[in-house]
């Protein structure tokens, strides 16, 4: 049973006003991953990512008025996470969202210059609604990944949702699952392939519609290719930065599984079913940068937990706007799950010299 | 049996008592705490903890290592519920424990005991789940108004007795030992005596002899037969509106935690590597460095403020040459940290001579009490601190201790 009102705790305390609703149910702790595969397990873990999403978007957090038409409206609220979970969303997607709009407009990018992102593991994102709701985004090519069953549900969900038709209006109903819209606004297109990203592991793997190979390229991957094995999640990498001169990657997993906090995490994510086999190999913030340089990244690899990214990404007067959203009581548990969090990103070629200064 | 002994067995198993025996414990509770001041003091020897924060088999874990009551005397620092799933369960068997044995259990207030923290970290769902109305949990809000905001620990020996039939006290007698870490079997993990502690290193800063990552060096520089001066508990720790421990005394703590002055501050402050006060990160309460911390203790007659409030990964953690330590006994807190937990063993001194030397804020400081001596003096003015011993103890198995079907499990991000 949830509670019909859970107040704010800064409001309750008179300092500042609570944005978002009033009423929301509670859910500090997820339920057990129920029956099924292994891949049903991780496909599960995109639910958990977008019901974080709508909590730090409901609290003020994040802004993304398209996060709640990805989350399974079941009878009462919406779950609110505990403000350390909402604090590490926001600065997890604060992060991912500067990398890419430095990407997509810092630099010295040319008028008729088209750019190219490739998100793995995509699920739920919501990011491609919001850049092409945004005027300034012109000559993008945005290609998402995930399992059939993950890609039919989206295709669904915009389909069904007024708002995200008129975004992404569904034009194309490509061969073996990929669905979108070749010409968007903008000399822009949207791809959404139905795929297991292991089938890029194998000696011959297929060929997906609408990749542009020689526009600079970035790969995203958000807590995804940490769910491979990592011999696949190598070549699935070695896979895609082959078809496009110029790319960079972006990876988001977590790291130190050795310390007590992280032998810990392990072990509750194995309860929940959930396997991270790369997370042993690249154990440090170094190991991926390491692990980008071997990939042949060679004109810059960076790393950076997320606790460090809201010490020194987040400007002090957005730290200040969030402290007051909610209040948070738990610094060292932050601290400790912050610090098991990295951003690991590098490139080649053109294209990325907006992010010499990150 | 008493209707009470029955309540204490039945949360003991882990099983909430009905509504009508809840309104009937606390209304018994505040009739108790109404007569304790907001300072309670408490004699030596006593088994002081931290935040349990509703993990009740932790908690019985706890009364395994470090003795059940009442055969073990304890000083609880406050945030007994929230964030765990059995806040309700610990709280009101704590409650119970402290109406049946007023003596031999102490409860301060924690910052978590607050009708608005507990809406947002758990305690009021948790009642509202298990009694479908809010009524436990006003309650229990209402026994929280009546906590005390701390305690101060008299007759603490500067001589440990033995952890366990095993060991002789000859050794305590002979070695001078001041702190002692053992395991949950009561096994003796390491051990710092007082004449290491006094070699200093080159740069005349003392050698930090503490257990890893305790920063214990315990430089106070006691020796055999002086009496130790008296330990603070306060949850979180001092205020900048507090420069005497009467100044606690006059407080008016019946009331909600207010969001500010000397009540917030003493629930929801920190020590840290500072020099004065500093903003704290939570949002209520400050930061204070050591400075702040041995001109209050010497200033009030303190050997130590042990305090609770923030995680430690090893349970306990001592500053400022041990002048405060931190106290955790949430071992596995959140069931995602993956720390130990500890409490502090504090022996009762045998001669029982130093009770009158410790008396504290009364008139007859060196200095007249002021701030002005205790930094440049020699730390030799401040008072020998008492032997410590702190148990490390890991979370209860879950599978054995009766655990419900759906474990729980934290939320990570995916």
């Amino acid at each position: 049973m949830s509670a019909p009102q859970i107040p704010n705790l800064l409001s309750l305390r008179g300092r500042g006003g609570a944005r978002g609703r009033g009423a929301r149910g509670r859910g500090g702790f997820a339920s057990p991953a129920g029956p099924g595969s292994h891949d049903t397990v991780i496909q599960g873990t995109d639910t958990d990512a977008s019901v974080s999403r709508l909590s730090a978007v409901d609290l003020g957090y994040l802004e993304d008025p398209y996060a709640r038409y990805f989350v399974q409206q079941n009878a009462g609220p919406p779950t609110r996470r505990l403000p350390i979970i909402n604090r590490g969303t926001y600065t997890r997607t604060s992060a991912l969202d500067r990398l890419v709009s430095t990407f997509l407009f810092g630099g010295n990018r040319g008028d008729g210059e088209k750019r190219q992102i490739i998100s793995l593991g995509a699920g739920t994102d919501t990011r491609p609604f919001r850049l092409f709701s945004r005027p300034e985004t012109r000559g993008l090519i945005y290609h998402e990944i995930d399992f059939p069953a993950i890609a039919a549900k989206k295709r669904a969900t915009v389909q069904s949702i007024p708002v995200l038709r008129s975004i992404i209006t569904i034009s194309s109903e490509l061969a073996d699952g990929t669905w979108g819209n070749q010409s968007l606004a903008n000399e822009s297109s949207y791809y959404c392939h139905g795929r297991d990203l292991r089938d890029f592991a194998q000696s011959t793997p297929p060929s997906l519609p609408g990749i542009e190979s020689g526009i600079p390229t970035l790969i995203i991957s958000e807590c995804c290719l940490c769910y491979l094995q990592p011999s696949e999640a190598k070549s699935v990498i070695s896979h895609f930065t082959s078809l496009v001169s110029s790319a960079a990657l972006v990876v988001y997993e977590p790291v130190r599984p050795s310390d007590p906090f992280g032998r810990q995490m392990v072990s509750n994510l194995a309860a929940r079913r959930i396997q991270m086999p790369t997370l042993e190999l690249y154990p440090e913030v170094t190991d991926q940068q390491t692990r980008l340089s071997e990939a042949g990244f060679q004109d810059g690899t960076k790393a950076s937990t997320v606790e460090d990214i809201w010490r020194k990404w987040i400007p002090a007067d957005e730290k200040e706007r969030v402290d007051q959203l909610e209040g948070l009581d738990e610094v060292e548990e932050w601290e400790l799950l912050a610090g098991h969090y990295v951003v690991a990103w590098g490139w080649r070629g053109q294209g990325f010299e907006g992010w010499k200064d990150l | 049996m008493s209707d009470l002994d029955n309540a204490i067995a039945q949360l003991r198993a882990c099983r909430p008592i009905p509504e009508a025996q809840v309104r009937e414990l606390c209304h018994k509770a505040r009739e108790l705490l109404i007569e304790e001041g907001n300072v309670v003091t408490v004699a030596a020897p006593v088994t002081i903890c931290g935040d349990i924060h509703g993990q009740f088999h932790d908690l019985m874990e706890l009364f395994r290592v470090g003795g059940d009551p009442p055969d073990t005397n304890y000083l609880f620092m406050g945030d007994f519920v929230d964030r765990g799933f059995y806040s309700l369960e610990s709280f009101l068997l704590l409650l119970c424990l402290k109406v049946r044995y007023p003596d031999r259990m102490t409860l301060i207030r924690g910052n978590h005991e607050s009708r608005q923290i507990t809406t947002v970290y758990g305690f009021y769902d948790e009642c509202l789940r298990k009694y479908g109305s809010a009524n436990v949990w006003r309650y229990c809000c209402d026994v929280f108004d009546y906590l005390a905001l701390g305690a101060i620990v008299l007759g603490a020996s500067n001589t440990l007795s033995p952890p366990n039939e095993n060991v002789s006290s000859e050794v305590y007698e002979e070695e001078d030992i001041e702190i002692e870490v053992c395991n949950a079997d009561g096994d003796i993990m390491s051990r710092f005596t007082r004449q290491a502690a006094d070699q200093k290193s080159p740069n005349g800063i003392p050698a930090r002899t503490g257990p890893p990552g305790s920063g214990a060096s315990g430089s106070s520089g006691g020796s055999n037969g002086n009496p130790t001066g008296a330990v603070l508990c306060v949850h979180g720790g001092l205020s900048p509106l507090i420069d005497t421990v009467d100044k606690i005394r006059l407080l008016d703590r019946k009331q909600e935690v207010p969001h500010e002055g000397a009540m917030c501050d003493l629930l929801w402050s920190d020590p840290d590597e500072i020099d004065g006060w500093g903003l704290s990160p939570r949002g209520a309460g400050f930061l204070f460095g050591a400075d702040i911390v041995k001109v209050f203790n010497h200033r009030n007659d303190l050997s130590l403020i042990a305090r609770a409030h923030q995680l430690v990964m090893e349970g306990f953690k001592e500053m400022f040459d041990a002048s405060i330590v931190t106290v955790w006994s949430a071992p596995n807190y959140c069931y995602r940290c993956g720390n130990v937990a500890a409490v502090l063993e504090l022996s009762e001194d045998a001669g029982g001579e130093g009770v009158l030397a410790r008396s504290n804020g009364e008139v007859g400081r060196s200095d007249g009490g002021g701030a002005r001596g205790v930094m440049a003096e020699s730390e030799s003015l401040l008072k020998s601190g008492p032997a410590r011993r702190y148990r490390v103890f890991q979370a209860a198995p879950q599978d054995s201790r009766g655990m419900p079907a759906k474990k729980p499990v934290a939320d990570y991000f995916l």
